[in-house]
C-alpha cells in the first residue's frame, strides 16, 4: 500500500475520460477505420455492419462515464497520483532498453564477428542454433530482472545479478531445452 | 450410447489414456500424473505470497500445449494439471495465511482472523489440518454439484434457447457480471465496454480489419493470451513491483510462535465444525455458479453466516476472530467450494466467471477439439460424441484431484509453509520475465510482448483507480462470441431489428440485465477494493 | 475407380515434380518457417503440423510452425508476402485465400505477390443438413421455402454466402444467410437447430455416414465421393462452385528449385500410404489431391480473376 492521497476528483476525471474516449472512439473511430457501417445491405439482405459492435462498445465506455460521473461525490475514491506516473514511466523505459538489448543483442553480436572476422554469418539463419538464440535474450532478461531488484533494494548488489542470471538459465531450460517448436525472444521476428 | 456409457468412458479416457509409468505392472496414466503435478504446483503458488493460481495456469500453458500437442489426446492431461493447479492453490492460500497472518491468496483473509490466533496459541498445525479439512469438503461438494447440473442446464439451453435468445443470455451475463465486480457498476461497465472494444480490434466480418488503422500490427488484432496476461498478470505485478518500490522492504521476517499441545484432529472437532462446512459449501456453491462474484464474496459471506450462528448458539466457546476453529472450517468451505460450482457456466454456456475459468477456457481454445459451450453436452445414439467424452473426462480429473486432495494435500501444505519466507522483490521481477517469456513463445514476435506490456498498464491503471480487470477480461473473451451470435440471429430472423425483444425469454433476459445494472447503481460504492 | 485416378494424378504430378533435377540437390538455407492460416488443433492445421513432422524426420529440415490466423487466410497473405523468399518461409492456406479473397478485399495484393507451391488436398464441399428434418434432396428444400417457411442458410466464407444467394436466386427463393466463422460453427448450428442447412467441407463426412446428416447438393464442380447422386450447383442454376485447395505458398520469387524441392518433399509424403499425414487426408478430404508449381500458379490467378464475374453476380 502507498500512501494515499484524498484524491477527491479522481472519479471526475475518470467520468470525463471516459466520455471522451467513447466520443472518440463511436464518432470517429469505429466510424471511420471500419470496413463497413452500423448496418449495411448485402445479398438483399440487410447485416450488421463491422461498425456497429465497436460503437456499442464506446456506448458502453460512455455510459459507464455517465455513471461514474452520478458518483463522483463518493468517499474514498481511489485515484493515480504524480508518484504513480512516476514510477510508470521509469518502468517503461527500462522495459525500452531491455526489450531493445534482447531484440538487436545477438544481430549485432553476429554483424561484429562478420565485421572483424572471417564472416558471413546471418543470425536469422543461426536463431535456432545455441548458443545464439540466447545471446538477446540473456541479456535483456538479465537487464530487466537485475535493475527491477537493484531498484527495490535501493543498491546494485552481485546477489542480484547472480539471481537474474540463474533466472533466465532456468527459463531456457524451461521453455527452450524441451522444446524444438517454442522460440525464445526474439528469434521468432527475425 | 447411454448416459453411463459416456460417464464409464470419461472416466476410461483418464485412467487408460497414455500411460506415463508403470508399478508393479499396474499402470500410471498420464493425465493421472499431471493432475498430481498440478495439483502440488498449485497449492505451493499458492503458499507464496504475491502468487496466486491464475498466474501459475497462465504460465505454464505454452508448456503444456508444446509438451502435449494440439491433438485432442491433449486435452485430459492439460486440462487435469491445470485443474490441478486450481484446486491446490485453492488449499494452498490458507498456509500463510494461518502461519503469518499474510493471506496467500485475497479469499484467504479471512482465514487470517481465526488462523493465525490458533497459531499464536501454538495449534498451526491443528489449524492448517481444520482448513484442510474444511476446504477439501466444500471443493468436493462443489464438484458434485457441478457434474449434476452443468449436462441439464447445457441441455436446457440447447434445447429452449435459439440464436436472439443466446444473444440475450449472453447479455445479461454481461451485464451481472459488469454489476457484481467491484465497487462501482460504473467502472465495472467502463471496464466491460474497454475489453469488448480491445477484443473488436482487427476482426470483424469484412476483409477490412476494423479499428488496425491500417497498420499491419494491428491488423491480426491483439491475440487472447496477451490481453488476459496482460491484465489480470502483469497489471498486478506492476502494481505490486511499485508497493515495494515505496516501501523499501523492512526485514520483517515473521516470528514463529513455539508449538504445543495436541494437534491433531479428533472426531469431535470434525462433528463440531461440519456444520459451518456444510452451510459454506453451500454458500460458496451458489455464489460460485453466478458468473463473476468470486471467491472473495464467498468467504466474506460464509464466515458471517458462520459467525452469526456461533454467536447464537455457542456463547460460551472460543469467539469468531480470537481463534475459533469454525472460522476458519467456515471461510474455508466457502471459499474452496467456489472453484467447482464456477464451472457450471463454464461448461455449459461457455461463460467463465473468475481468472481460473478464463484460463480454462484459453486451455480449450488453443487445443481445440473442447468448445466449453451447451454442444458439449451432445448425447447421441449413434456415434460418440467426443466433447461428451472430454466432458465427463473433466470431471474424472477433478474427482481424482480431489482423492490427492484428502489423501496427500494436508501433508504438502504443511511442507510449503517454507515458500512464505520467498521474498517478494525477487520474486516479481523473475515472474515478470517469465510471464512475458510464456507470451513470447505463443505470439513469436516482440509486438506481442509490447502489446502484453501496454495491458499490463491497462491492468496497472484499473487498479490503482478502483476498477476490476476481471470484467475487461471476461467482455474481452466473450466479445467476439457476443457479436457473432447477434450477427447471426439478426441474420437467421430475416433482418428483424427486434430480435432481442421479440420473443418472450430474450425479453425476459434483457429485462433482467436492464435490472440488474439499474438496481447496482443503487449501492452504495467504492466498498470493496 | 476414384482412388485410381486420383493415385494416377498423384504420379503424375510427383513425376512432373521429379524431373526438375536441381530440385533434388535443393535443401533449405535454415530452418523454415511454417505459417498456418487456420486455427490450432483443427484438421488443416494438424495437416500442416503432421506434414512438417514427417519431413523433418525424413529430410532432417527444420520447421518452425506459428499460427497466423484470420481474414480467410489474408493475415498470413500480408504477413509471408516480406518474408525472404529463399525457402525458409512458407505458409498453408486455401485457394480461396488467392481467389475470392484476395479480390473481394481490395488489398493491394494479388496472386502475382506469392508463389504458388503445391496443394494438399480438395474439400468435399456440400449443402447439408441434418436428416432429422426430413428433406431428402435439395427440392425439398427449395418446397419448404416456396411453402412459406423461413429457411436459415449457413455460410463460413464470404464466397459461400455468395453461392447461397444466388442458389436461392437461381431457385426463386430466399434464403436468411447465416454466416459463421468455421467450417465448425455451421455443424454445430446445424445440429443444434439453429440453421437449417449449410455448407460443410468435409467434416459432414461422418454425420452422413452414421445417417445423422444428409448432403443435399454437392458444391463442387464434380460429384461429391459419398453421396455421388447429389446434384451440383451447376445443377442447380448457379454457374459457381465452391472449388477449393488447401495450399501451400511462399513470397513471390521463390527460385525454382526450392519450389520445386518442397512441392516434392510435400508430395511424396502425403501421398506415401501409412504416413499420418495420408491416413488424416484421407479420413477428412477424401485423399491427397496435388497440383504443383506453375500449374497451380496459374489457377491462382484464374480464380482471382473469376472472382470478379461471381463478385458481381452476388451483389445485383
Amino acid at each position: 500500500m502507498q500512501p494515499q492521497k484524498p484524491a477527491t476528483r479522481a472519479n471526475l476525471y475518470l467520468a470525463l475520460g471516459s466520455i471522451a474516449l467513447a466520443l472518440v472512439v463511436a464518432l470517429v473511430w469505429a466510424r471511420y477505420d471500419s470496413g463497413s457501417g452500423l448496418i449495411l445491405k448485402v445479398r438483399r439482405q440487410v447485416s450488421i455492419g463491422d461498425a456497429l459492435a465497436p460503437t456499442i462498445a464506446a456506448a458502453m465506455i460512455g455510459l459507464g462515464g455517465v455513471m461514474v460521473l452520478l458518483q463522483r461525490h463518493a468517499a474514498e475514491q481511489p485515484g493515480l497520483s504524480l508518484a504513480n506516473l512516476r514510477f510508470l514511466t521509469r518502468f517503461l523505459v527500462l522495459c525500452a532498453v531491455s526489450f531493445a538489448l534482447m531484440r538487436w543483442t545477438g544481430p549485432a553480436v553476429v554483424a561484429a564477428i562478420n565485421l572483424f572476422g572471417e564472416g558471413d554469418l546471418s543470425y536469422r539463419l543461426l536463431r535456432d542454433t545455441a548458443p545464439w538464440k540466447y545471446i538477446g535474450f540473456a541479456a535483456g532478461g538479465t537487464l530487466l530482472i537485475t535493475v527491477l531488484i537493484a531498484d527495490i533494494e535501493g543498491r546494485l548488489t552481485a546477489r542480484s545479478v547472480i539471481i537474474a542470471v540463474l533466472a533466465i538459465a532456468a527459463l531456457i531450460a524451461l521453455y527452450d531445452l524441451p522444446f524444438d517448436d517454442l522460440q525464445l525472444p526474439p528469434n521468432g521476428d527475425v | 450410447m447411454g448416459v453411463s456409457d459416456y460417464i464409464w468412458m470419461g472416466i476410461q479416457a483418464v485412467f487408460q489414456g497414455p500411460e506415463a509409468f508403470s508399478i508393479l505392472g499396474l499402470s500410471i496414466s498420464i493425465t493421472i500424473v499431471m493432475v498430481l503435478a498440478g495439483f502440488m504446483l498449485g497449492i505451493v503458488v499458492g503458499a507464496t505470497p504475491g502468487l496466486a493460481g491464475p498466474m501459475a495456469m497462465a504460465i505454464s500453458l505454452p508448456i503444456l500445449i508444446s509438451a502435449f500437442g494440439f491433438s485432442p489426446d491433449a486435452l485430459l492431461p492439460v486440462m487435469g494439471f491445470l485443474i490441478g493447479v486450481m484446486k491446490g492453490a485453492t488449499v494452498g492460500g490458507a498456509v500463510p495465511a494461518i502461519l503469518f497472518n499474510t493471506p496467500g491468496t485475497p479469499d484467504a483473509y479471512m482465514t487470517t482472523l481465526d488462523g493465525y490466533p490458533m497459531t499464536q496459541a501454538g495449534q498451526a498445525r491443528k489449524a492448517l489440518k481444520i482448513a484442510h479439512f474444511s476446504s477439501a469438503s466444500g471443493d468436493t461438494f462443489s464438484d458434485v454439484v457441478l457434474i449434476l447440473c452443468a449436462p441439464f442446464l447445457a441441455v436446457l439451453v440447447e434445447r429452449y434457447l435459439d440464436l436472439p435468445e443466446k444473444t440475450a443470455l449472453l447479455i445479461l451475463s454481461m451485464a451481472f457480471i459488469a454489476s457484481v465486480i467491484g465497487g462501482s457498476v460504473g467502472k465495472g461497465i467502463i471496464s466491460m465496454g474497454l475489453g469488448l472494444l480491445a477484443a473488436y480490434i482487427g476482426t470483424g466480418e469484412d476483409f477490412y480489419p476494423r479499428l488496425s488503422m491500417g497498420t499491419q500490427s494491428l491488423a491480426q488484432g491483439f491475440p487472447v493470451a496477451t490481453a488476459v496476461l496482460g491484465v489480470l498478470v502483469l497489471g498486478e505485478v506492476f502494481k505490486s513491483l511499485e508497493d515495494l518500490w515505496h516501501h523499501v522492504r523492512a526485514d520483517d521476517r515473521p516470528t514463529e510462535p513455539r508449538q504445543s499441545g495436541d494437534q491433531r484432529l479428533h472426531w469431535a472437532d470434525i462433528r463440531r465444525i461440519s456444520p459451518y462446512i456444510a452451510r459454506s459449501a453451500v454458500i460458496g456453491t451458489v455464489i460460485g455458479a453466478l458468473p463473476g462474484i468470486g471467491s472473495t464474496l464467498a468467504a466474506t459471506l460464509g464466515y458471517s453466516a458462520g459467525a452469526r450462528r456461533h454467536a447464537r448458539k455457542y456463547p460460551d466457546r472460543v469467539k469468531f476472530g480470537h481463534g475459533a476453529p469454525e472460522g476458519i472450517a467456515a471461510t474455508e468451505a466457502a471459499n474452496s467450494s467456489v472453484s467447482g460450482a464456477n464451472l457450471i457456466p463454464v461448461l455449459s454456456l461457455g461463460i467463465p466467471g473468475n481468472a481460473a475459468a478464463v484460463f480454462l477456457i484459453l486451455a480449450t481454445e488453443s487445443i481445440g477439439g473442447f468448445n466449453p459451450g451447451p454442444s458439449v453436452f451432445k448425447f447421441t445414439r449413434e456415434a460418440i460424441n467426443p466433447e461428451l467424452v472430454a466432458a465427463f473426462g473433466l470431471f474424472t480429473t477433478m474427482m481424482v484431484a480431489n482423492a490427492f486432495n484428502w489423501t496427500i494435500g494436508g501433508a504438502i501444505m504443511r511442507a510449503a509453509g517454507v515458500m512464505v519466507r520467498v521474498p517478494k522483490h525477487i520474486l516479481l521481477p523473475i515472474v515478470l520475465m517469465l510471464t512475458l517469456t510464456a507470451i513470447y513463445v505463443q505470439e513469436t514476435r516482440m509486438q506481442g510482448i509490447w502489446f502484453a506490456i501496454g495491458f499490463g498498464v491497462l491492468g496497472y491503471l484499473m487498479r490503482r483507480v478502483g476498477m476490476s480487470p476481471l470484467p475487461f477480461v471476461i467482455a474481452f473473451i466473450l466479445g467476439g462470441k457476443l457479436e457473432e451470435t447477434a450477427r447471426q440471429a439478426f441474420a437467421a430472423t430475416g433482418g428483424d431489428a427486434w430480435f432481442l425483444f421479440t420473443s418472450p425469454m430474450a425479453a425476459l433476459f434483457m429485462g433482467l440485465a436492464v435490472l440488474f445494472v439499474a438496481f447496482s447503481l443503487r449501492r452504495p460504492t467504492e466498498a470493496e477494493k | 475407380m476414384k482412388q485410381i485416378l486420383k493415385a494416377a494424378i498423384a504420379a503424375v504430378g510427383l513425376a512432373a515434380l521429379a524431373t526438375g533435377a536441381s530440385a533434388a540437390d535443393w535443401t533449405p538455407p535454415g530452418p523454415i518457417k511454417l505459417m498456418i492460416g487456420f486455427a490450432a488443433g483443427g484438421g488443416a492445421d494438424t495437416q500442416a503440423r503432421l506434414i512438417a513432422e514427417e519431413l523433418e524426420a525424413k529430410l532432417g529440415w527444420q520447421f518452425i510452425p506459428e499460427q497466423v490466423t484470420g481474414k480467410g487466410g489474408l493475415n498470413l497473405a500480408a504477413a509471408i508476402k516480406d518474408q525472404p523468399n529463399d525457402g525458409s518461409a512458407i505458409g498453408m492456406v486455401v485457394t480461396e485465400t488467392l481467389g475470392y479473397n484476395m479480390r473481394a478485399a481490395d488489398a493491394g495484393m494479388t496472386p502475382a505477390d506469392f508463389t504458388a507451391i503445391i496443394t494438399t488436398a480438395g474439400f468435399q464441399m456440400g449443402i447439408v443438413s441434418q436428416s432429422s428434418k426430413g428433406w431428402t434432396s435439395f427440392a425439398d428444400v427449395v418446397a419448404a421455402a416456396k411453402g412459406g417457411q423461413d429457411i436459415r442458410f449457413g455460410a463460413m466464407s464470404p464466397k459461400l454466402a455468395d453461392l447461397a444467394y444466388l442458389l436461392g436466386k437461381a431457385q426463386g427463393v430466399d434464403f436468411n444467410i447465416v454466416t459463421v466463422k468455421g467450417g465448425k460453427d455451421v455443424m454445430n448450428g446445424v445440429v443444434a437447430g439453429d440453421m437449417d442447412l449449410g455448407f460443410m467441407a468435409g467434416i459432414q463426412a461422418k454425420g452422413v455416414a452414421s445417417g445423422d446428416l444428409v448432403n443435399l447438393a454437392s458444391a463442387l464442380s464434380a460429384p461429391l465421393v459419398q453421396t455421388p447422386d447429389a446434384p451440383k450447383l451447376s445443377d442447380l442454376g448457379v454457374e459457381f462452385n465452391a472449388d477449393g485447395y488447401f495450399a501451400f505458398i511462399g513470397p513471390a520469387g521463390m527460385p525454382t528449385e526450392a519450389r520445386d524441392a518442397i512441392a516434392a518433399a510435400i508430395a511424396d509424403t502425403i501421398t506415401t500410404e501409412g504416413s499420418k499425414s495420408n491416413s488424416l487426408l484421407t479420413k477428412a478430404f477424401g485423399g491427397p489431391t496435388i497440383i504443383a508449381g506453375d500449374e497451380l500458379q496459374a489457377m491462382a490467378e484464374a480464380d482471382y480473376d473469376a472472382a470478379g464475374k461471381l463478385l458481381a453476380a452476388a451483389s445485383e
